[in-house]
């Protein structure tokens, strides 16, 4: 089995601090971790692959990020790769996924590739969708569970609401795992100190095969607007004289009750009318 | 201007293990009325409880040493760093 | 952002959908790739052989580690923090330049410096009085420096570095545990991690005022409660022009300010402040067994010296970067442990060398300096393969040729003057009494300080006995 997992060094949450009158962030403060779900990914990896899997750690980024590789190394990556050219001066997720998409094409495709679901610095989870985009590879994210099956793996993944859904894919996928699933394991002392002597390999856009001016793109913006603010809502309390059992399903339930829908019978115009009067008392418009 | 220790504690990084690297042995403590760790803990870490048990918080621990020392009852406190990787981190200290 | 993810995430999932079922359209995996060989089970010993293992990347270990590696010795510095410097806390000033200057010519020029300590003040206190001594001079604002205000997770981190530079390897979130033992003799230690077993002809244990590594070798016995002391401290924020006007300082100038007196209250111990480039490092220091008694909370007290008249305008504004706390060993030379063993020795903190004496609060030049000594001790045990505690004794008489345990034997009996009962709380006040008293304009005949001297005595019922005891302490302590 060979398991790619992608790396993304981040600040701490917990060291990130913002002026609350100039809203810039102290950097002389941050310190920099391997981003939580990613250690998540990193975990499962080294699990589904048992002592045969061959677990290939990846980074996009500047010298420093090396730290997640030293890391992953350290814990039983088999091998590990920075991607980075000093042309490029920042990251978005399009660049980040095709230089990952590339560097895997260069390097053999792997079975699986193991994303964290989101990175808990920038957050937009878009990485792993454009990385399966861009390999031509199903996509699953919001992953809570992985078990491998010859050429497939049954997945479960996260819904709204506390609900679960189980998917079978087959192999090769873009798997991206949810924060707090498994704690990353403790490396051994030989590890580390393997870790720390090893030289991280770096590829360049060159390298991959991409030129620098076709990776060097603005986003192409259709139309930006700014989502209307949602409501705010009371937080839900259960009514106090119900048994326990009773309240307690209510909490879970988060207060939610299934709405009917409401049907509107008549002529278009007054039927328009009560569509947009709705919207607007949603807050939607 | 008064800074809480709960404002101070707040300018502290800690990567917290899961598991406590310090043990507090609730037996011996039930028979001790000094309770110097109660007091001489600069994190206040160590909550007296109502059985006359001792909880200790181990997450926000500076691991400077300074409540095993103060103790005076053999195998209250039983110390250790935590792990590698773990703990507090000073950033300007 | 959150809405385009979650479109994303559903489009995926329907492909997903389409493509259970499908012949797989992808090339086949390869065949699995051969088993790896482990070359060890976890928990075993690892096959790890150094020269020399320093415990601990502070100010002692990262001497030590540069010294040995330097040799040409190969050197393993563990660190169990996340950096060097994590872990450690000092107030910090650093009074070591001159032999800084001799491991790395001019180090002021690329080391992490904030302040020059060329204003020095002693400040005796009274509950709302203070009576201080401002010496200043230019000649410490000069290189080499006689002292530095430092950041320690900054300078600890700088000083590794020097170490890694000359060729010692530095390995950071290692905590180590214990030593290993062979043939009678410390052969390596036992760092808490899988495989974490590591062969040393030589340990340099600096692991710190808690010195767990001294002690479970058996070179250090349990701590009394009076013999430590706990600081506390914070680091201010304020900006660099307002901490030139307020503290009077020029371009990089600073000032070091000790406090002694009613500062901690009935608490034996003091306080300090120190200038940073733009923050202020300031706290409180209080004998273990003396915040005990008196179940005084440490953060009160620091909060109590930021409210004291003469402190409060200092700190005015300054918000809070970062708290922080140690236990500093105060009861020097009556707590040295046993300095070496067969394969084994013991440096700065963790081998007590930290000197406090009212006037002195130094550690980290007595760190270095013992660092020194051991590593030039490990360079002649490695010439000679001869790792035996006769060998390694001779780190002892290096300790005693740089000075140190003269230091430590001279000032012997400073610690329990300096946290005497009548010293930490009596005398302070006599003095501030006495200060009041001279300056106060009453409109009445003015007296002269002899008998105002002897009224203040005579106040605070000073018993003439105890005082000429106590100067005779002093002068054993400070004047010969």
């Amino acid at each position: 089995m060979r398991i790619a997992v992608c790396l993304k060094h981040v600040p701490d949450i917990t060291t990130v601090e913002v002026d609350p009158f100039t809203g810039a962030i102290d950097k002389s403060r941050l310190l920099f971790v391997t981003n939580p779900a990613d250690t998540v990914a990193l975990e499962l990896a080294l699990q589904l692959g048992g002592e045969r899997g061959r677990v290939l750690g990846m980074t996009v980024g500047p010298s420093a990020t090396e730290a997640v590789l030293r890391a992953a190394l350290a814990v039983g990556a088999t091998r590990v790769l920075r991607l980075w050219d000093e042309r490029l001066d920042a990251l978005a997720p399009p660049l980040t996924a095709r230089l990952l998409a590339a560097a895997l094409r260069g390097e053999g495709m792997p079975d699986l590739v193991l994303c964290g679901t989101r990175s808990s610095d920038v957050g937009s989870g878009q990485v792993p969708a454009l990385l399966g985009e861009f390999l031509g590879w199903p996509v699953i994210t919001d992953v809570t569970q992985i078990e491998l099956e010859p050429h497939q793996a049954r997945v479960q993944r996260r819904l709204d609401r506390g609900a679960r859904e189980v998917l079978e894919v087959s192999l090769p996928a873009v798997l991206a795992v949810e924060p707090g699933l498994a704690q990353l394991r403790h490396a051994s002392f030989p590890g580390l100190m393997r870790a720390q002597r090893a030289a991280i390999p770096v590829r360049g856009v060159n390298e991959l095969g991409l030129n620098i001016d076709e990776l060097v793109f603005a986003l192409p913006v259709h139309q930006a607007f700014t989502p209307p603010r949602p409501r705010s809502r009371p937080i839900f309390t259960p009514d106090a004289t119900r048994p326990p059992h009773e309240r307690i399903a209510a909490i879970v339930e988060a207060g939610v009750t299934r709405k009917s829908g409401k049907v509107l019978e008549g002529a278009p115009q007054p039927m328009a009318e009560a569509i947009v009067a709705f919207l607007r008392e949603q807050g939607f418009v | 201007m008064v800074t809480t220790l709960e404002e101070r504690m707040r300018t502290v990084r800690f990567r917290v293990d899961d598991r406590p690297h310090i043990l507090v042995n609730a037996g011996i403590c039930k028979d001790c009325s000094v309770r110097a760790c109660v007091y001489v803990c600069p994190a206040n870490l160590f909550v007296p409880l109502d059985d006359g048990g001792i909880l200790f918080n181990y997450e926000e621990c500076f691991e400077c040493g300074t409540c095993y020392i103060a103790c005076d009852k053999e195998g209250a406190i039983q110390w250790s760093y935590p792990r590698g990787g773990y703990g507090v981190t000073f950033r300007e200290a | 952002m959150a809405l385009l993810s979650k479109a994303t995430s559903l489009a995926l999932v329907q492909n997903v959908h389409r493509l259970v079922g499908l012949p797989n359209g992808f090339p086949p995996p390869e065949a699995p790739p051969a088993p790896r060989v482990r070359l060890r089970a976890p928990g075993t010993r690892s096959a790890e052989h150094v020269d020399v293992a320093v415990i601990g990347a502070g100010p002692a270990g990262s001497a030590a580690a540069l010294i040995a590696a330097r040799a040409g010795l190969k050197v393993l510095l563990l660190e169990r923090g996340e950096y060097p410097g994590a872990k450690n806390v000092s107030g910090a000033a650093f009074y070591g330049s001159a032999i800084m200057d001799e491991l790395i010519p001019r180090w002021w020029e690329q080391a992490p410096v904030e302040r020059y300590l060329s204003r020095r003040v002693l400040a005796f206190m009274a509950p709302e009085t203070s009576v201080a001594l401002d010496f200043r001079s230019a000649r410490f604002a000069e290189p080499p420096y006689n002292g530095v205000a430092i950041l320690r997770p900054k300078f600890d981190r700088w000083f590794a570095d020097q170490a890694v530079a000359a060729g010692a390897f530095l390995l950071n979130a290692a905590v180590v545990d214990d030593v290993l033992w062979e043939d009678g003799r410390v052969a390596g230690v036992r760092v808490r991690r899988d495989g974490g077993d590591i062969r040393a002809d030589v340990v340099i244990a600096c692991d710190g005022a808690n010195s767990l590594i001294a002690k479970k070798a058996g070179l250090q016995r349990q701590f009394h409660a009076h013999e430590m002391s706990l600081g506390v401290k914070e680091v201010l924020a304020l900006d660099e022009a307002t901490i030139r006007e307020r503290f009077q300082l020029s371009g990089n100038d600073g000032m070091a300010v000790e406090y002694i007196g009613s500062i901690t209250e009935e608490v034996s111990g003091g306080a300090f402040l120190y200038t940073n480039r733009n923050t202020l490092s300031l706290g409180i220091i209080g004998q273990i067994s003396s915040l005990a008694q008196h179940k005084r909370r440490p953060y009160e007290l620091l909060e109590g010296f930021k409210a004291h008249p003469a402190v409060a305008p200092l700190v005015r504004g300054g918000t809070v970067r970062e708290y922080s706390a140690h236990i500093i060993p105060e009861a020097g030379w009556n707590m040295l442990p046993k300095l070496a063993t067969g394969g084994m020795m013991v440096a700065g903190d963790a081998a007590a060398l930290c000197f406090v004496a009212g006037l002195y609060l130094e550690g980290i030049n007595y760190a270095i300096l013992s660092g020194i000594a051991a590593g030039e001790t490990a360079i002649a045990a490695y010439h000679e393969q001869d790792f035996s505690a006769a060998s390694l004794a001779r780190y002892e008489t290096a300790l005693k040729a740089r000075h140190v345990l003269g230091d430590f034997h001279g000032y012997r009996h400073a610690p329990a003057m300096v946290n005497s009962e009548r010293l930490q709380n009596l005398y302070p006040a006599v003095i501030a009494h006495a200060a009041e008293q001279i300056f106060r304009v009453r409109g009445e005949p003015k007296q002269k300080i002899g008998p105002i001297a002897l009224e203040a005595l005579r106040q605070h019922k000073v018993a003439p006995v105890e005082l000429i005891q106590d100067m005779l302490n002093a002068g054993r302590s400070f004047g010969w």
